[in-house]
């Protein structure tokens, strides 16, 4: 269980880091929070030369507001998101999805950037990213790109970033701003017990007229499918309705509709689509409830 | 039928042997702390991989990363000029194959010819630092020519022809065994009732926290001395100088203090041979410590056994004959197999009457991690189907399940119709005990739907009657040393893998000589220093060690008194140990401290020193085989379990358990205590979470053998646990001691079962419990098919012609008749 020998490298800043890897692209992995990869170093699924420690680097910390427009270096730590006052106001979706992550160790160490970039199949806040609209701020060398969370999440642990590129931070809008006042947000996750990682996890979003008819909903499923996926079937079929029991059963049947379930030691297919149902279904309840109480 | 109870020559009856009322013990019965907490609550205490020897190198081992392969060739060059590497070994060196068991020598320490699972080690490595070490065995090349695998009982059982070991009995049938005893058909025939279910229990694995570790260090004076985490000193002592050709004389095993066994630490393990032969090529200690992956390829884990049961009964429920067949999936090794294998079958006639009962049992090779003794070995897989068939039956027959258990218990001191020997048996009261704790009468059938309780009971050897290979020497020995300065030091075999077995004998030592535990040194594990105790397995160390302990203390105690009575003017029988003095028991102001006592008897006797030892009795079974079963007495448990079902998620959360041991009295009942509930933990872990999952067709364990995959309860998943000693004593037992190690896991995997049936109406006869499984048997019932999941069939195994045995009662017949009754042609 130890890595390939490797060259550790820390950068003085963002700057010299693009510089780095621009002439390294391809032999060096970038270090964030290091858990997810450390144990792939450990497992020798990589052997990079160089390991780019960018863990220190300021300009990928803090959170910054500009009226509706939020900015989260990607560097913040799940436990920071979890605890930041601003998000639980803005985005609680964020926080409660960081809150759901892994145990106390690795909320302590284990960053936002990481997570979205390491894209694993059961990740959780790449579901959210997708539900939130999130932008992904990336720089290169050639400079700055934004990408939708739509686009970003390409297949399995892929992304739209490229080798040389380092996503430095991720872009909201305040929930309420953005989807009206009678927003709610949950997230509902069936935790693998030895990892906490979702068996199958659905975040809902909805925001409601004052008729409590459906003006946004948004679903989006992880660790059911390689990758994180919007719920289309569930939100057509919420969209424009009045929100009820009923309503959110028979839509929550359609979470997994044009999915071909993971199946592994965890959990079967079959028990994954039945699941997302389940878990969909006690999201959207306690989003329409958050929802209507605001 | 009945026979005599035990003779109770080990302090348990109420007087003494001079007729008068026995004092007030002073230790034993008590909560202590253990002698060696302090240290270890500290981090003082040394586990191998802590210790450090000057000029000390690192060994690491390549592993096998195809599960059945002729190994072509093995390229070690690039490794050899690694730096920092002093040796490389590879399997020529050592073509002596080994295994604990007399009849399953089919390992080695480096496979050469062929691996047989992924894991399997190849070639060792030392170096000055485990980095070089780790980087010099991935130089190695290994060519292999791949053979086809076998991942499961019934490939195992469709592919005679691509055999695994060609030592195997038939096929890739590692062994299998058939007894009858008494006429199962006839008692098929008188039965009201007779029906026949199917249960499946996948393998898991201990889980000890430390993983193994082992220093071998060869001297200039042609000695070896091995520092190793291992439950069983004896049997590597044994191995270690079979495989290494030397004398074993010269051979020093010391088990390191432990960091947790279950069973996982039995066995002797190649790497604990590879750092012994690398010490021996390059005059200095080395030293290995396994990786967690590395554990799982050790495994020796529970086997996965498919069962099918069938059982006769009348319209009350009383059983009239019970026919079990099991397969044991186990693994690429033999190991303690054979053993596993009789155990899948031999103890279910110790619960519940049961006439008639024939047994057949199997175990294959696959090309997975081999298993083993996991805590409770071979027994947990049969219990569960036992368990959850009665609560079948007593569904059927509109029974209560705790009830219709107490009305089918065997008698105290009486022969099981495979001639087990019952002592005592205190089962009926631990039903009653947990029947009333758990509110069972006012609760159950009362709960809404989707919450349960379910009842289960086990029994569990309290040390085997046989030793592992065939002598007739004592099971364990103790010696114990005095001397002028007072201390008291017992020196003994036994080794403590943390469950308290060095505290055990301190405690007894200090009830005798009527001081504290603390003032007594234990000298344990250590084959040049402390006479031969088997190890740390079968739930036999406080029965057998204990025993051998009091025998020896009682004999220095004598010895003792000899010379105080005279000084004392005092008749011998009126000598007193207590307080740390010993004294005239009608006039304590007439004596002297424990240490002026032990001087007066070394004054007068020399040096002082006495031995004690302990031979479990000889078994009343006469046929081939029947040494394995018999014990001098078996513990008895009952258990209730509250579920809570989600019938959406299928989920199952467990809130509650109810638990009541018989383990005899007490040595210690709060490490009685944490047997029994370290026992509820593994039992429900293994029940909710546990299994050794193989991928695909490539019999990979685990996506990554680790924790993050191998899914265990923490505390977090922890239940309540209300734990009940019934401290009846066991006049076979130290004190009147049985075990407390095992039986209590035994209830839990059919009690989570019922309960779950009481919960929702639906089986699962399968372990573990898997959300998964708990889902598709609602479904299937919301559909109106059968709510179970679970084997639909069990497979034709070519099982050998049963050994026909009279049971006892059968024999009485034959002695009250004279005529031989059917089936009794031995
Ligand atoms: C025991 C355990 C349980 C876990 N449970 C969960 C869980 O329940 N849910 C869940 O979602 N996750 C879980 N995780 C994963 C955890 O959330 C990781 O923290 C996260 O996936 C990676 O973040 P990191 O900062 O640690 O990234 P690192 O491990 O440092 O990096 C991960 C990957 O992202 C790349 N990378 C990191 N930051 C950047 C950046 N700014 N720009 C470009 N590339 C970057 C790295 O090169 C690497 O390929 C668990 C991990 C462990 C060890």
């Amino acid at each position: 269980m130890f890595p390939a020998p490797f060259t550790y490298v820390r950068p003085r800043s963002l700057d010299e880091a693009l510089h780095f890897l621009a002439d390294h692209a391809e032999d060096t992995k970038v270090l964030a929070g290091g858990q997810s990869l450390i144990p792939l170093l450990k497992l020798r699924l990589v052997f990079p030369r160089f390991v780019l420690d960018i863990g220190r680097l300021e300009e990928l910390h803090g959170i910054h507001e500009h009226g509706a427009a939020i900015e989260i270096g990607s560097l913040l730590r799940h436990v920071e998101i979890e605890r930041s006052e601003l998000l639980r106001r803005a985005a609680p979706l964020l926080a409660e999805t960081a809150a759901e992550i892994g145990d106390v160790q690795v909320r302590n160490r284990g960053t936002i950037g990481g997570s979205l970039v390491h894209a694993d199949a059961a990740g959780d806040f790449p579901a959210a990213a997708l539900a939130l609209d999130a932008q992904m701020v990336i720089r290169g060398k050639a400079g700055e790109r934004v990408v939708a969370a739509q686009d970003f999440f390409v297949d399995l642990m892929t992304t739209a970033l490229q080798p040389d590129e380092i996503l430095t931070a991720v872009r909201l809008s305040d929930m309420r701003a953005r989807f009206g006042p009678r927003t709610g947000t949950a997230y509902v996750k069936l935790r693998q017990q030895a990892s906490g990682f979702a068996i199958a996890g659905a975040v809902a979003l909805i925001a409601l007229d004052a008729s409590k008819k459906i003006t946004h909903a948004r679903v989006a499923i992880t660790g059911v499918n390689g990758i994180p996926y919007r719920a289309t079937g569930v939100e057509a079929k919420l969209l424009g309705e009045v929100a009820g029991d009923s309503l959110i059963t028979s839509a929550s049947q359609h979470a997994a509709d044009g999915i071909d379930p993971l199946s592994d030691i965890h959990a079967s297919a079959e028990y994954r689509r039945g699941m997302a149902a389940v878990v969909t279904r006690r999201a959207l309840s306690k989003a329409i409830q958050l929802a209507t109480k605001s | 039928m009945a026979i005599n109870p035990g003779t109770g020559s080990n302090g348990v009856s109420g007087t003494t042997s001079n007729g008068k009322p026995a004092r007030k013990r002073s230790v034993i019965g008590k909560a202590q702390t253990k002698i060696d907490t302090r240290d270890k609550v500290r981090g003082i205490t040394k586990y191998t991989d802590d210790m450090v020897f000057p000029r000390m190198l690192y060994a690491k081992l390549f592993r096998s990363t195809v599960p059945h392969a002729r190994i072509k060739s093995i390229d070690i060059s690039a490794a050899e000029k690694y730096p920092g590497v002093k040796a490389v070994l590879t399997g020529h060196a050592l073509p002596v194959a080994f295994g604990i068991m007399p009849v399953a020598q089919d390992e080695h320490v480096l496979a050469y010819e062929k691996v047989r699972m992924v894991g399997d080690a190849i070639a060792a490595v030392a170096a000055t630092s485990e980095e070089a070490a780790d980087e010099a065995v991935q130089l190695i090349k290994v060519e292999y020519e791949l053979l086809p695998s076998i991942g499961s009982i019934q490939e195992a059982l469709d592919n005679p022809d691509t055999q695994i070991h060609s030592t195997s009995e038939n096929g890739n049938i590692h062994r299998s065994i058939a007894y009858e005893f008494g006429d199962v058909e006839a008692g098929f025939a008188e039965a009201d009732h007779v029906r026949e279910d199917f249960f499946f229990y996948e393998g898991n694995t201990h889980l000890a926290l430390e993983e193994h570790s082992s220093i071998g260090i060869w001297s200039a004076d042609q000695k070896l001395t091995l520092h190793s985490s291992t439950q069983n000193p004896h049997y590597l002592h044994r191995t270690l100088a079979k495989v290494l050709e030397i004398d074993q004389a010269r051979v020093r095993v010391i088990a390191a203090p432990c960091g947790g066994g279950f069973g996982g630490k039995c066995d002797p393990f190649n790497h604990e041979i590879a750092v012994c032969k690398l010490s021996m090529m390059t005059g200095r200690p080395v030293k290995i410590t396994l990786t967690r992956e590395e554990v799982f390829y050790c495994h020796r884990g529970r086997h996965p056994v498919l069962m099918s049961m069938k059982i006769g009964y009348k319209n009350d429920g009383s059983i009239t004959a019970f026919h079990n067949r099991t397969v044991a999936d186990g693994g690429a090794y033999g190991g303690h197999g054979p053993a596993s294998m009789l155990y899948t079958g031999v103890l279910q006639t110790t619960t519940y009457k049961m006439p008639r009962y024939k047994f057949q049992g199997a175990r294959v090779n696959t090309n997975k991690a081999p298993c083993g003794p996991k805590r409770g070995h071979g027994t947990p897989q049969p219990r569960f189907g036992q368990e959850v068939q009665l609560d079948k039956i007593a569904t059927h027959l509109g029974l209560d399940p705790a009830e219709y258990r107490k009305s089918l218990l065997v008698e105290p001191h009486s022969l099981t119709a495979n001639w087990l020997p019952i002592a005592t048996i205190g089962l009926k009261k631990c039903i009653d005990k947990v029947v009333e704790g758990s509110g069972w009468k006012q609760r159950r059938g009362n709960l809404p739907h989707g919450k349960g309780l379910g009842i289960a009971c086990s029994a569990y050897m309290t040390g085997a009657g046989t030793a592992i290979y065939w002598n007739a020497m004592p099971h364990s020995g103790v010696q114990i040393k005095l001397d002028r300065s007072g201390c008291v030091a017992v020196f003994c075999g036994v080794t403590d893998i943390g469950q308290g077995s060095n505290s055990m004998l301190a405690y007894i030592a200090a009830e005798i000589f009527g001081i504290d535990p603390f003032d007594i040194r234990v000298v344990s594990s250590d084959t040049d220093i402390t006479p031969v105790d088997l190890g740390s397995y079968s739930s036999r160390v406080t029965l057998m060690a204990g025993n051998a302990c009091v025998q020896a203390a009682e004999r220095a105690k004598a010895i003792i008194v000899e010379a105080v009575a005279p000084k004392l003017e005092v008749p011998a029988e009126r000598i007193v140990f207590e307080g740390r003095r010993v004294f005239d028991e009608e006039d304590p102001n007439k004596g002297m401290t424990f240490a002026e006592a032990v001087i007066l008897a070394e004054t007068q006797f020399g040096t002082l020193g006495t031995t004690g030892s302990y031979k479990p009795p000889k078994w009343p079974g006469k046929y081939r085989g029947a040494g394995v079963g018999p014990a001098p007495t078996y513990s008895y448990c009952a258990s209730v379990v509250e579920t809570d079902v989600n019938p959406h998620t299928g989920i199952v959360s467990v809130p509650r358990i109810w638990i009541a041991h018989d383990g005899g009295t007490s040595i210690n009942p709060t490490l009685v205590m944490g047997q029994v509930e370290g026992s509820v933990y593994m039992g429900l872990s293994e029940t909710l979470f546990e299994e050794m999952t193989y991928r695909g067709n490539r019999n990979v364990v685990h996506k990554f053998p680790s924790f993050l995959e191998y899914k265990s309860h923490t505390s977090n998943d922890m239940p309540d646990i209300i734990t009940y000693l019934l401290e009846d004593p066991e006049p076979n037992g130290p004190f009147g001691a049985k075990e407390a190690g095992q039986g209590p896991l035994l209830p839990i995997p059919p009690a989570v079962a019922n309960s779950i049936f009481n919960a929702v109406g639906v089986r699962v006869d399968e372990i573990p419990i898997t959300p998964d499984k708990v889902l598709r048997a609602i479904r299937a019932k919301a559909k109106g098919q059968e709510g179970r999941v679970g084997p639909m069939r069990f497979p034709e195994v070519p099982y050998p012609d049963p050994i026909v045995v009279a049971t006892p009662d059968d024999r009485d017949h034959v002695v009250a008749t004279g005529k031989e009754p059917v089936g009794a042609t031995k």
